[in-house]
């Protein structure tokens, strides 16, 4: 039970109850030491919190260690130790407790174990003792004699009042040790308390030991502190003296020079006054001066005032009357523009009017323009249909009038014939003309589609080749009409380069498909394809394109030749002089073009072709729409007028200079002729006259008067006849 | 020119003495100079005065309300202040007008929890069962349910008719122990307490009379089986008990198998001490258990009767625990075996801090196990061996034990006879640890700089 105790005290150490002074004291001095001890502790808080926050800095300096802080260390240590010192005397009588509580233990065990012993000990001999008291009970029915049942029966009474002692022996011990550990209880208690007392002593002599020795560590840190700071103060004392020192000589100095300074000042400023009280007098005479003759402008002014001032009333009542007269005529301004409201309103109204109606004749004239358009696309029909129609008519008329001056040329030509043949007896030729062939009304020749036209370059080409020289008559009559500047040769090697150059427009199918044909079909058909891609269509396209070639490579030759540059120069002169006219190149041309066609490199091809695209392009954009119409309306007449007046002139002037000629001796002769033709009539008149005579003269003859006759007249004849 | 004393004073003292009452004006910060209370003034008074019928506080401006807490009567029933006033002044007024000591700091700095816990305490203390009346408590209930957090019973009384029959028992002389048994011994249920207490989180409870001196029964000290049950219950129910006490109440096995199984996995739980009991190795069994069932940091059974087998039990569950930081088995009989099974236990362990074996008649062995200990664990901070046999031996191996140790800062082993030169010098080494533990924690970076002063204060 002592452990118990003990752990309450314990507890209890930890606030030690302390009388401390207080202020409600009826005691004065306990009074005065409490506010002491207040305003004490006051600056203790304030200074450990000055402390805490140099703590730090303290800790850093190592070498130098204030007093205060070894002092701090040692307190601490010593209170430390001291505590510990102090718990351990006070648990050391818990710890006795505890120890004597184990040993107690030990021995009520040892005690309780023979107790134990000792009962069941007791237990055995007891149990043996009665047992052998109810053996001698089975005995004593036996006994038939009174004298030996009474023995026996005393025996026995003396047996079991040994046991009886014995028991009550053994409960009196029990009691005896109960009474013992009561007493023991008693001890105990008494011990326990004596315990509790020795460790309240115990703790309130450490209590009032801890306080004395935390009072004293305190008062030897405050010491060690007070020391320090005295030494803090006097060497803060010293360098502040040091300092007030020099500051004082300072200020000394400074007081001298702000002495003299001031000295100084007070004479500027005496002098200053004077100059100003002089400047001052003058200013003040001046000022008066001027004061004086502003009053006579003031006086001036006034005047002027007074003029002005009936002057502006004046006015005022001539911009009353004005104002008056505005205000009439603001009235009559405002009636206007009533009226021209009025009147803008109508015409706004007559505005909405009409653009009502001329949204309707808009709509009506839309409708119109409409019909009128389909009308006009009607007419276009229909005047297109009499375009072909006269086309028609036209080519008819002409081909009669043509049949009938082919008839009357024929007849012109059988007669030149005749005349030649017959008259002259000359061998007579048929003379060729290019109208002798021609059927129909003249037009333009039929452009040929580019691929014609080089399908006959090559065709002309492998002429050329198989009859070299001799071709220059087949040229000349092949169909083949180039641009007079443009030799075939040239159009052909720049096909031929462009065929080779720009396979890249042709599809790779095809490529593979004209590889077995022949060298001529193959580039036919390549160029094909290039035409076809690059928009050529016909033959004159095919002519730019190899006049854009000749420019091309001409550009560039100039740079490098001069001579060159007059070339083209002279082609284009040469370009419209004659187109109808088969074109014979010539060889001084040709071999130049063969030059320059050689010169072009493969490579300016590419170049040249964009830029041929590029310029066609533009060219093309432009005037397409009309061409249909154009080229029906451009027919030109001035070569019917030719071609009719050629037809004329079909037997050539000395031809009929000669047959003016012959006419004459024809004349000639035909008036021999004639007369001779009158002589042979006369004559044959004469004949038949003659006849006739001779037929009457046979008649009578014949006639049977000359029968009767003795003369017969025909006797008369016979005889002239023969 | 002579002062009119202030109403106030007045009352309380004659201006007979000026020196006092000069005084008294220096340290009165309500002192005026005006003749005549002002109106406010007076009705503060009235407010004060009638304070049961009519308690007006809330409605008063922080000045007034001051004042009239100042001058409330401490004798005004709980049913009117417990949940009107918080103020801690008047508060402290009334526990300091009702007990003499008290040491405000144990409440949590509350003087109202103080006054409430020990006025239920007071009531508890000297309730009869039977004869007092139990509403007097359960109309304290939601009166104080918000401000008592602990509750600390050092005392439970028998019902009275027993003690009654005790007194004929000694007058008459002629009963029997029978006779005795057939009576309820039981004492006051908590259950219906506790579970009107929202806040509570301690339980000290004895069951046992105090002060009874030389009318000593063994009857006043009876926990009853009844009792065991009701209050098994009531702490199962009570989620927010942190700490429970069942000290000096004889709670032998059977008991404390009851009580530790209703603290299973108990949510809140952190501290038990069956102290001062008849727990013997069954019921210590049950509490190696519960350590491993539960959050709980402290665990004292001191002054128990527990053998090498409890103390093995303990062990085993202290081999794989994480929780408990305390364990105190002082003052029982665990002997070598159990010592030695409990510092096995220690080498895996690392969250015990603070061991408790004194008095368990120990020996050598156990000190050689020990030693290994300490140059293993590094948790352990407080080991207590005292009163023990380790003998001459055992202390010079500990002394090896504790030079590879730097953790421990107390080692009590006082009365255990390992000779005067091996407790100097360990007491040498637990100083210089305590130094190195005082610099970790004032200044955990400095280490380096202050081990001189280790040194110099281990020599």
């Amino acid at each position: 039970m002592n452990s118990l105790l003990v752990d309450e005290e314990e507890e209890e150490t930890l606030v030690p109850p302390v009388k401390e002074p207080s202020v409600n004291s009826d005691d004065p001095q306990e009074r005065i030491q409490a506010r002491r001890l207040r305003i004490a502790a006051r600056l203790e808080a304030r200074r450990r919190e000055a402390l805490g926050e140099s703590l730090d800095r303290k800790k850093e300096s190592e070498e130098d260690q204030s007093k205060s802080f070894k002092q701090k260390e040692e307190s601490r240590l010593s209170l430390s130790k001291l505590l510990l010192c102090g718990t351990e005397l006070v648990t050391n009588i818990q710890i006795a407790g505890d120890m004597r509580e184990t040993h107690r233990r030990l021995d009520e065990d040892e005690a309780k174990r023979q107790r134990v012993e000792k009962l069941e000990n007791e237990i055995k001999t007891s149990q043996e003792k009665f047992y052998d008291i109810t053996a001698k009970w089975e005995d004593s029915k036996m006994k038939r004699i009174p004298q030996d049942l009474w023995g026996l029966l005393n025996e026995q009474q003396h047996q079991c009042a040994m046991l009886i002692e014995e028991k009550n022996k053994l409960i009196s011990d029990l009691q005896q040790e109960l009474k013992g550990k009561d007493d023991q209880y008693v001890k105990d208690l008494k011990k326990q308390g004596d315990d509790i007392t020795l460790l309240l002593e115990r703790m309130e002599e450490q209590v009032k030991n801890l306080i004395n020795t935390f009072r004293q560590e305190l008062n030897h840190i405050e010491k060690a502190f007070e020391q320090e700071r005295q030494e803090l103060l006097i060497s803060n004392k010293k360098k502040w003296e040091r300092e007030m020192n020099v500051h004082n000589s300072k200020e000394l100095e400074y007081l001298m020079s702000h002495m003299k300074r001031v000295e100084d000042y007070e004479k500027q400023l005496n002098q200053q006054r004077v100059r100003d009280s002089e400047e001052y007098n003058s200013i003040k005479i001046k000022l008066e001066l001027d004061v004086q003759i502003l009053e006579q402008q003031l006086q001036q002014m006034k005047a002027t005032y007074q003029l002005n001032q009936e002057k502006l009333e004046y006015n005022f009542q001539v911009l009353k009357k004005r104002d008056e007269e505005n205000t009439i005529i603001k009235s009559q301004q405002k009636r206007k523009i009533n009226r021209l409201h009025d009147v803008l309103n109508n015409l706004r109204m007559k505005l909405a009017k009409q653009i009502k109606q001329y949204h309707e004749d808009n709509i009506t004239l839309t409708a119109d323009y409409k019909r009128i358009i389909m009308q006009f696309r009607d007419l276009q029909k229909t005047m297109r249909h009499f375009a072909i129609i006269n086309d028609k008519q036209f080519q008819e008329v002409w081909i009669i009038n043509e049949e009938e001056a082919k008839a009357l040329m024929d007849k012109a030509l059988d007669v030149d014939k005749i005349i030649q043949l017959q008259q002259l007896g000359l061998p007579w030729t048929r003379p060729d003309y290019w109208f002798m062939k021609n059927v129909g009304p003249i037009s333009h020749f039929k452009k040929k589609s580019a691929t014609e036209l080089v399908h006959e370059l090559l065709l002309m080409s492998e002429e050329e080749e198989d009859e070299s020289q001799k071709s220059s008559l087949k040229d000349q009559k092949s169909r083949l009409f180039l641009p007079k500047h443009l030799s075939a040769k040239t159009v052909r090697l720049i096909l031929e380069i462009m065929c080779d150059e720009s396979g890249f427009l042709i599809e790779s199918k095809l490529l593979s498909l004209l590889y077995p044909l022949e060298r001529n079909e193959s580039c036919l058909l390549k160029l094909d394809s290039v035409f076809a891609a690059l928009g050529i269509e016909n033959e004159d396209d095919v002519y730019t394109l190899v006049q854009f070639f000749l420019d091309f490579r001409a550009r560039r030759a100039t740079s490098l030749q001069s001579q060159e540059a007059l070339t083209p120069v002279s082609d284009a002169e040469g370009i419209g002089s004659i187109r109808r006219e088969s074109c014979v190149p010539g060889d001084c041309q040709d071999q130049r073009h063969l030059l320059c066609s050689e010169l072009i490199h493969p490579n300016d091809v590419l170049k040249a072709l964009k830029a041929f695209v590029i310029s066609q392009q533009k060219l093309r954009e432009a005037p397409m729409p009309l061409k249909v119409v154009t080229q029906r309306e451009l027919r030109d007449v001035s070569q019917d007028s030719e071609y009719w007046d050629a037809l004329c002139f079909i037997i050539p002037l000395p031809r009929q200079k000669l047959w003016d000629a012959l006419i004459d001796a024809l004349q000639k002769y035909h008036n021999i002729l004639t007369q001779r033709a009158k002589l042979l009539s006369d004559n044959e008149f004469l004949e038949q006259q003659n006849t006739e005579l001779q037929m009457l003269l046979q008649q009578y003859i014949d006639s049977r008067i000359n029968i009767e006759l003795q003369v017969p007249p025909t006797q008369v004849f016979q005889g002239p006849m023969k | 020119m002579a002062i009119p004393p202030p109403s106030k004073i007045s009352v309380s003292n004659p201006a007979s003495n000026t020196r006092r009452m000069r005084r008294i004006i220096a340290e009165d910060p309500e002192w005026s100079l005006t003749i005549v209370p002002r109106l406010s003034e007076l009705c503060l008074q009235h407010i004060v005065s009638n304070f049961e019928k009519n308690p007006v506080l809330t409605q008063l401006n922080p000045i007034q309300q001051r004042r009239v807490l100042d001058r409330l009567s401490t004798d005004l029933p709980l049913k009117v202040v417990a949940n009107l006033v918080t103020d801690e002044s008047y508060w402290r007024r009334r526990c300091n007008q009702r007990w003499a000591v008290g040491h405000v700091e144990k409440y949590g700095n509350s003087w109202k929890r103080m006054f409430f816990e020990r006025h239920l305490q007071d009531l508890l203390k000297y309730f009869i069962p039977g004869t007092t009346d139990p509403r007097v408590i359960l109309e304290l209930v939601p009166l104080c349910q918000d401000y008592v957090v602990r509750l600390s019973v050092d005392q439970f009384l028998p019902p009275v008719k027993l003690e009654q029959q005790i007194q004929e028992m000694e007058q008459s002389d002629s009963a029997s122990e029978t006779e005795v048994e057939e009576f309820s011994m039981d004492h006051y249920q908590l259950g219906q307490l506790v579970a009107g207490l929202r806040r509570l989180e301690e339980l000290d409870l004895v069951f046992g009379v105090k002060d009874c001196g030389m009318n000593f029964e063994w009857n006043l000290f009876l926990f009853t089986t009844r009792d065991c049950l009701s209050l098994a219950s009531t702490i199962k129910a009570c989620h927010t008990l942190k700490v429970f006490k069942l000290t000096r109440s004889k709670v032998d096995d059977e008991k404390a198998r009851v009580l530790i199984r209703s603290l299973m996995d108990h949510p809140a739980l952190l501290e038990l001490d069956l102290s001062h009991n008849n727990i013997g190795d069954r019921g210590v069994r049950a509490a190696a258990k519960l350590i491993n069932h539960s959050h709980l940091q402290i665990l004292k059974l001191a002054n128990n009767k527990i053998r090498a087998l409890g103390a093995q039990a303990l062990a085993h569950a202290l081999s794989y625990n994480t929780t408990l930081l305390s364990l105190n088995l002082r003052l029982n009989c665990i002997e070598d075996e159990g010592g030695q099974a409990l510092a096995h236990a220690l080498q895996s362990n690392s969250t015990l801090t603070n061991l408790h074996l004194g008095g368990n008649e120990l020996s050598e062995p156990t000190a050689t196990v020990f030693s290994q200990v300490l140059s293993v664990n590094t948790a352990l901070t407080c080991i207590n061996l005292s009163c023990n046999h380790i003998g001459l031996d055992g202390g010079k191996q500990l002394l090896e034990g504790m030079s590879d140790n730097k953790t421990l800062m107390e080692f009590d082993l006082r009365m255990s006879e390992i000779g005067q030169e091996s407790e100097y010098l360990i007491s040498v080494a637990l100083n210089a640890n305590r130094e190195a533990a005082r610099l970790r924690t004032l200044q955990p970076t400095c280490c380096h700089i202050t081990v001189n002063h280790i040194n110099n204060a281990a020599d």
